[in-house]
């Protein structure tokens, strides 16, 4: 229903790409999770297709309607495109009723789609309180309300958490996500957090430098991911080095990159590949340990392990099945 | 880092295929309304081109050594009072604490309510033969000698007292709030408050100060009143004489253009000192602490600030109020009220339309998605560098050029007998005004419209609602402060206009600003105390309600 097609977006006249050549499609109902880090372009591809942004190359389709190209901009009012930001940017001077039902002037039923919208929520009740006497989580979800009032044909949410403290976030991610599965509304959001793209999307792009990494479902990506890069935003990773595959004797394929992750790897346990370990410094993190290492060829490795109790010098391994290969 | 995909982006066809995409009716409005306010500027610059009239050459002789003598002496001379007074005095109510130094740090603005050529008419007053001091001093049974201040000393004395409030207020903002953390760490390394102020303060609030000097030169510069009053020839004298009295458009064009010339020189002057040192880093941040001192030097303090005050507010003040019990009765009639009405009435609906005309600038360039178009539009503020006398200049030529040009179509077209259609008229003279004073309502306008996040009005876009409609419904709400200051300060601004009222207001119709100079040229400068407090007390009302509004945000 939404087709990205080799989008392009640059600043400063050219002399920085925001986007380039970006493109991916996008199924009806389907929640599609954005990441990257901040400077990825992740903020202007949903911007584009907003039609906040112009792009300088490609073509953006809505159900087969041309909404953005080099000739032609169909205005953000006119897209049907719902768009929660990522400060909320709920109205100061409307209470909650107003704000919900600002973008429903067309329907008879006005007051009673926002009340249900609120209701949607979880906030009925509160209509007449204005949004600064809202907490962060409360004014979150107006913000959502606003958004599904119209029935947009896809709903955008940029960055929704990234305000939010940890605790809040959570619970948060999944009430707003449960929403947005009752509605089945096709929506895109915007995160540098890839647990919350994990634990809510069915499908995550992946944005670095303005280009599309790799596009996959959720397990696809971590099982499989394409690159270290991709690899290292779901976990630690270490990439193994010729030197790497000397000190734990596995030789692999010269023409590819090697990565293991770091809850594979095991300690004092039996495995295809094995290295004894040093430890030179222990860095008590709370829930994990994290152990520098000086493998017995002299390289050194910085390891995450659950165990709180390790001794000075271990044993270190892993199984060829989880070793994650990515062409060179 | 072109790629092979993007590299066709960058060629003249496809940006031009982008520029007619993006090119929508905003752009163009907000290119209309830059020309319009552009307009006086062109015509001078065209009318330039058909060459200097027959006095010209005449003046060059003559006086045009004077006139640039003249100006560049005030320049220099109001520059060295302002800076000491304004500087000074920012210093002193930002780092000390001593009596009544609230009141003082507002009462140091009033001077500005009152118009440079009421203050003229004032301390003329003052050192006139039986003028208020002569009269002090034989009360006192102290000796008179009279001290002329009708001349160029004199008016860069008044001039100065008259507008170094903005000084004041520019470099106060700055020792207020942006360099409190520097200080602390010059006091920690144990360096003393002089050389502390003479080799930190000063250097870092430079750039704050000189945008306050520069607006004080520009105003030396638009004097009309003061100058004529106290006899001293300078551009805008000649402009009016060469307009006026020798009836001769040419050479007032020409006079116009050179000083638009050094108005100029004074505003790449600013740009180029705060690109030459980037002291205003993000840095210096902070508030400042005030000190206590002993009691006596506290004291001493506050005698100083208070000179300004006094010079600058209270002694012209109180000079106007003895003269106006002096002349009520003869000048407060029925007539009067119907000219304050008038006066009033003028004010207001030039300040509504320059209002209207500064927010479409402001939000028809936000609406245009061409970023060449939001630099355009800030070209439409620079009216209030150029002197009221020549904005003038620059509106009567190109409507009476199209007032001759549509009477004579109607008389051979259609045999239709009409008048002139701006010229002479009130629209001319409102014209004028929104020139310039279009900055005067742009700048509190965006000022708070930049507080209002691109993300509100864009969410209300984005739930399918138009500019316009969210500008009424979402941003007008939300700037609705900014906009009554915007009204007020234009209102202000319109009330004390001397030079370009004088040149441009319909035969018919009188203000009080132009009452009170008919009145002082008239040999009646007593008379003229009446109109210039109705335009003091008008403009200091506001001030202080404004005051009150900025704090309550």
């Amino acid at each position: 229903m939404l087709s990205i097609n080799s989008i392009s977006k640059s600043f400063d006249k050219g002399k920085t790409f925001a986007l380039q050549e970006v493109s991916f499609n996008l199924k009806e109902g389907d929640v599609c999770a954005i990441v990257g880090e901040s400077g990825s372009g992740k903020t202007t591809l949903v911007r584009l297709i907003a039609g906040l942004e112009r792009p300088d190359h490609g073509s953006i389709i809505l159900n087969n309607k041309e909404l953005s190209s080099v000739k032609k901009l169909v205005p953000p009012e006119k897209r049907k495109i719902g768009l929660v930001f990522q400060e909320y940017a709920l109205f100061p001077h409307f209470d909650l009723l107003k704000n919900v039902s600002y973008g429903i002037s067309k329907l008879k039923n006005k007051k009673e789609r926002a009340l249900e919208m609120l209701d949607l929520v979880g906030l009925s009740g509160l209509e007449k309180r204005y949004p600064h006497q809202l907490s962060g989580g409360q004014q979150q979800r107006v913000a959502l309300a606003r958004a599904l009032a119209p029935n947009p044909s896809l709903l955008i949410l940029d960055e929704p958490f990234s305000n939010l403290d940890a605790m809040l976030r959570m619970q948060l991610r999944s009430q707003v996500f449960e929403i947005i599965k009752k509605t089945g509304v096709t929506a895109i959001f915007v995160t540098h957090d890839t647990q919350d793209a994990l634990s809510v999307a069915d499908e995550i792009l992946i944005l670095q430098h303005g280009k599309v990494i790799q596009k996959d479902q959720a397990s696809n990506l971590y099982i499989k991911p394409n690159s270290v890069y991709v690899a290292s935003l779901f976990g630690n990773t270490i990439q193994l080095s010729k030197e790497l595959q000397t000190a734990f004797d596995c030789p692999l394929n010269p023409n590819c990159n090697h990565a293991i992750r770091n809850e594979n790897l095991s300690i004092n346990e039996e495995c295809e590949y094995v290295t004894h370990a040093r430890v030179l410094k222990k860095t008590f993190m709370g829930n994990a340990t994290q152990l520098l290492l000086k493998l017995d060829n002299g390289h050194q490795i910085s390891v995450v392990t659950k165990d709180t109790n390790v001794a000075d010098r271990i044993k270190i391994g892993f199984n060829s099945t989880d070793v994650l290969e990515f062409a060179g | 880092m072109k790629q092979a995909g993007s590299s066709d982006i960058f060629s003249i066809k496809s940006r031009l295929r982008r520029l007619k995409r993006d090119t929508n009716r905003w752009s163009i409005f907000t290119l209309a309304i830059v020309l319009f306010i552009a307009l006086p500027v062109i015509a001078i610059a065209v009318k330039l081109l058909e060459g200097p009239g027959e006095t010209w050459w005449h003046l060059v002789d003559n006086l045009l050594a004077d006139y640039i003598g003249n100006s560049f002496f005030l320049i220099f001379t109001c520059s060295f009072l302002v800076l000491i007074m304004g500087v000074g005095t920012a210093w002193l109510v930002a780092r000390f604490e001593f009596p009544f130094r609230k009141q003082l740090e507002w009462l140091l603005i009033l001077p500005l309510a009152i118009p440079s050529y009421i203050v003229a008419y004032a301390y003329a007053g003052v050192f006139d033969y039986g003028g208020s001091l002569e009269l002090i001093l034989r009360w006192l049974n102290l000796e008179f000698v009279r001290i002329d201040i009708m001349n160029k000393f004199g008016l860069a004395f008044v001039l100065s007292i008259s507008l170094f409030p903005y000084v004041y207020v520019s470099s106060r903002a700055f020792f207020l709030n942006q360099a409190g953390n520097l200080l602390e760490a010059s006091t920690m390394l144990g360096v003393g408050e002089f050389k502390s102020f003479f080799r930190l303060m000063l250097p870092l609030a430079r750039p704050a100060i000189i945008a306050g000097l520069i607006l004080v030169l520009m105003e030396v510069l638009n004097d009309y009143g003061a100058a004529q009053y106290f006899g001293v020839n300078t551009f805008t004298t000649g402009i009016f004489r060469a307009w006026f009295s020798l009836e001769e458009p040419e050479t007032a064009v020409y006079l116009s253009a050179l000083l638009i010339f050094i108005v100029f020189a004074l505003i790449l002057f600013e740009k180029w000192q705060r690109k030459n040192i980037q002291v205003t880093g993000n840095k210096a941040s902070g508030r400042t602490h005030r000190k206590m001192g002993t009691k006596p030097m506290e004291w001493l303090k506050f005698f100083l600030v208070l000179i300004p005050v006094i010079l600058g507010f209270f002694i012209p003040v109180g000079q106007l109020i003895y003269w106006a019990f002096l002349t009520a009765e003869k000048v407060f009639d029925l007539d009067f009220i119907m000219l304050s009405l008038q006066s009033f009435g003028i004010a207001l609906i030039t300040s509504l339309v320059t209002v209207l005309f500064a927010t479409l600038l402001i939000y028809f360039a936000k609406w245009s998605s061409i970023n060449g178009i939001k630099s355009i539009s800030r070209l439409g503020i620079l009216g209030y560098a150029i002197p009221g006398a020549v904005v003038a200049i620059g509106i009567m030529i190109p409507t009476l050029a199209f007032d001759k040009w549509f009477i004579n179509t109607m008389d051979t077209v259609f045999g239709v007998k009409t008048g002139f259609l701006f010229n002479g008229t009130l629209v001319a003279l409102v014209y004028a005004y929104s020139v310039r004073f279009l900055a005067v309502a742009y700048n509190p306008i965006e000022s708070t419209a930049l507080k209002v996040s691109n993300s509100i009005p864009d969410s209300s876009k984005m739930l399918g609602v138009g500019n316009f409609k969210t500008f009424l419904k979402i941003e007008f709400p939300l700037i609705k402060t900014g906009i009554l200051s915007a009204v007020i300060l234009v209102f202000i601004d319109v009330l004390k206009e001397l030079p370009l009222t004088l040149i441009l207001k319909p035969f018919h119709i009188n203000t009080l600003a132009v009452k009170a100079f008919e009145y002082a040229s008239d040999e009646m400068v007593m008379e003229a105390a009446i109109p210039s407090l109705f335009i003091i007390f008008t403009a200091t009302i506001p001030v202080i309600f404004l005051n009150k509004l900025l704090i309550k945000e």
